[in-house]
């Protein structure tokens, strides 16, 4: 397994490290304070980064700033491995993509100090992944000129095929497969281009404990309710690919994959061998930086993201509640078949009044429609919809938790239906969008 | 993609920027002819002046108000990014600055932001897309335009590539 070390008393280490000037001649050490120079220094043509961090936000941001102010011409290696945690496409819907409820509530309160498995939504495209620990995460940012879709996949191949997995190779949706008793998916890819830059990231399954229950995390409660636009994720089999290794008499080893990453980045990208140096010992000696004349290498993490202010400004972006929910493409929840989603429905709960129907319109994660209602008459259920939609209209999803379901289900419908049913109603709601 | 490309702008059109503004330009036909003979160097209408591009692949074409401008991306872009699966719209009264985005597409699990090429407040985001997001595919140029923003200064746009500056930019990649 990978030794991360949790960064907590390299900083002052790494701060008597110092030595002067970032552009001392060639192959000297620098201290994480030198980052952000070094990164965007116009000659450093090929840079090479190990991540010290397992927080997914802080990799995201670190990634970000490469992609934002490294020199238009160079190409960057970025690795890094998450705590335990779900990443969402840009324009995906949460409450459709995840289970929320199996995820931390990061809607109640600020706590980082959990061990739950944490909900991201990531500035690329595509669709939901689970990370983990037996997870490396592979980012690399290069001139938009030259960049295809499925290079870097490729180099990712040729670095497995290196350790073994000779049974992988990439396929149509520029995903890393490996073929055993069916294709199965060990690596997804997202994509984010700007002006002059592309980037390309991919989880790479290596040795997932998960392996078996990570889908359970990806599948949501309300999928059969819920009616998206936006981008909706492909369904695939995984594999790690440790399992492929398993008759090797070594134990799998995450550091020969990087190894072999950086190895194969290097021969695309034609990385000289001083940079390819520090970058293979990035992970084993100090925290600090190397840099030579066209180059950078070495290990980042929570230091750099705390400490550069562009960084941290992503980082602040990627946490908030508003990227991460109300940035969701329109949809629709419905308890019923409508026309723009004629689905059948599952049956309601049976502790619910047999009317009863629940009818949300969502824009930017905020209530623009809504239907709910308890009774078979129509003109009272009208009003019940009516008394509801004063309530909720505008309201942002996220912030209604069981508590306020409770509270304005209560208000509004306490004159038709008894408490105990309202209650019910309001579990049942607030348990399709992530809250028990 | 050199930075040389960048502040290309043809001699007509600074000649025209210094000698009177865009708007009174755009005002009188062509026909009717301009105030200066002088400054007719040019034999196309100075009508066709007004759709103009960016080495980001956006074109931005000024209505004949002179003070909205409609936004989209390049048949080559399009091309390029392939098929389109989500278009993210701006919100009216936005605003935005010259390079900022004013938009995002999604395309095979690409997002490519969408910049203003001139700074301005957008007035709506292209309803169309919110259901069709494909429809960028089909007419990128035409129909398919992403947001229609006031412009702030109609000479912004005489900073921009014109139709043969960015075919140029297009060939070197």
């Amino acid at each position: 397994m990978l030794q991360f070390p949790r960064g907590s008393c390299w900083k002052a280490a790494c701060r008597k490290k110092n030595r002067g000037s970032p552009f001392v001649r060639f192959n000297s050490s620098f201290t994480s304070d030198n980052f952000a120079q070094l990164a965007s220094r116009p000659t450093s043509l090929h840079q090479i980064y190990q991540s010290l961090s397992t927080d997914p936000y802080v990799n995201l941001s670190i990634e970000h700033f490469l992609l934002e102010h490294a020199p238009p011409e160079s190409n960057i290696l970025f690795l890094y491995v998450n705590r335990p945690c779900v990443v969402i496409g840009r324009n995906q819907n949460p409450w459709l993509e995840t289970n929320l409820q199996k995820l931390h509530n990061d809607r109640a309160g600020s706590d980082n100090d959990h061990d739950d498995v944490v909900f991201v939504r990531r500035r690329s495209g595509g669709g939901a992944v689970f990370h983990d620990t037996g997870n490396l995460n592979y980012s690399v940012i290069s001139p938009r000129t030259t960049f295809t879709r499925n290079k870097h996949a490729e180099m990712m191949v040729r670095a497995l095929h290196r350790i073994g997995a000779v049974n992988t190779s990439v396929n149509d949706r520029h995903d890393i497969v490996m073929f055993m008793d069916q294709p199965r998916k060990v690596s997804g890819s997202a994509f984010k281009l700007t002006r002059f830059r592309a980037l390309h990231h991919g989880t790479c399954l290596l040795d997932s404990p998960n392996i078996n229950i990570l889908g359970s995390f990806l599948r949501s409660p309300a999928r059969e309710y819920i009616k998206a636009k936006g981008v909706e994720s492909v369904r695939s089999p995984v594999a790690n690919v440790s399992s492929a290794l398993g008759d090797a008499l070594a134990p799998f080893s995450t550091q020969s994959v990087i190894s072999s990453a950086i190895e194969e980045f290097a021969q695309l990208y034609q990385t000289g061998p001083d940079a390819v140096r520090r970058a293979q010992r990035a992970h084993a000696i100090e925290p600090e930086l190397y840099a030579g004349d066209n180059w950078v290498a070495g290990a980042v993490g929570d230091y750099e993201a705390n400490a550069v202010p562009e960084i941290k400004k992503g980082l602040e972006e990627l946490r908030s509640l508003e990227w991460k929910y109300t940035q969701t493409p329109q949809f629709t929840f419905s308890t019923y078949p409508t026309e723009e989603d004629p689905r059948e429905r599952p049956a309601l709960p049976a502790s619910l009044p047999p009317p009863t129907r629940v009818f949300l319109r969502l824009k930017h994660g905020a209530i623009i429609e809504s239907g709910i209602s308890t009774s078979d008459d129509p003109s009272l259920a009208a009003q019940q919809t009516s008394r509801m939609h004063e309530a909720l209209s505008g309201r942002n999803l996220h912030e209604l938790q069981l508590l306020q379901w409770t509270e304005i289900l209560l208000s509004r419908l306490s004159t038709d239906e008894e408490p105990d049913t309202v209650r019910e109603l309001a579990r049942f709601v607030a348990n399709q969008f992530g809250y028990s | 993609m050199s930075a040389a490309a960048r502040v290309f702008r043809p001699f007509t059109s600074r000649a025209l920027s210094q000698k009177l503004p865009l708007s009174s330009v755009r005002r009188v036909s062509p026909a009717t002819g301009f105030p200066r003979g002088s400054i007719r160097a040019f034999s196309q209408s100075p009508f066709l002046e007004v759709k103009k591009y960016t080495e980001s692949h956006e074109w931005i074409e000024l209505a004949d108000d002179g003070k909205t401008a409609k936004i989209g991306i390049t048949e080559y872009a399009a091309k390029s990014l392939g098929d389109v699966v989500y278009v993210e719209l701006p919100t009216p009264e936005l605003e935005v600055g010259a390079g900022e985005p004013v938009g995002a597409v999604e395309s095979v699990k690409s997002a490519s932001d969408v910049l203003s090429p001139v700074s301005g407040k957008v007035v709506q985001g292209n309803s169309i897309l919110e259901d069709k997001a494909k429809f960028i595919n089909e007419s990128p140029e035409g129909d398919a335009w992403i947001a229609e923003i006031e412009v702030s200064d109609p000479t912004e746009l005489e900073e921009l590539l014109d139709a043969a500056a960015y075919k140029e930019t297009i060939d070197e990649e």
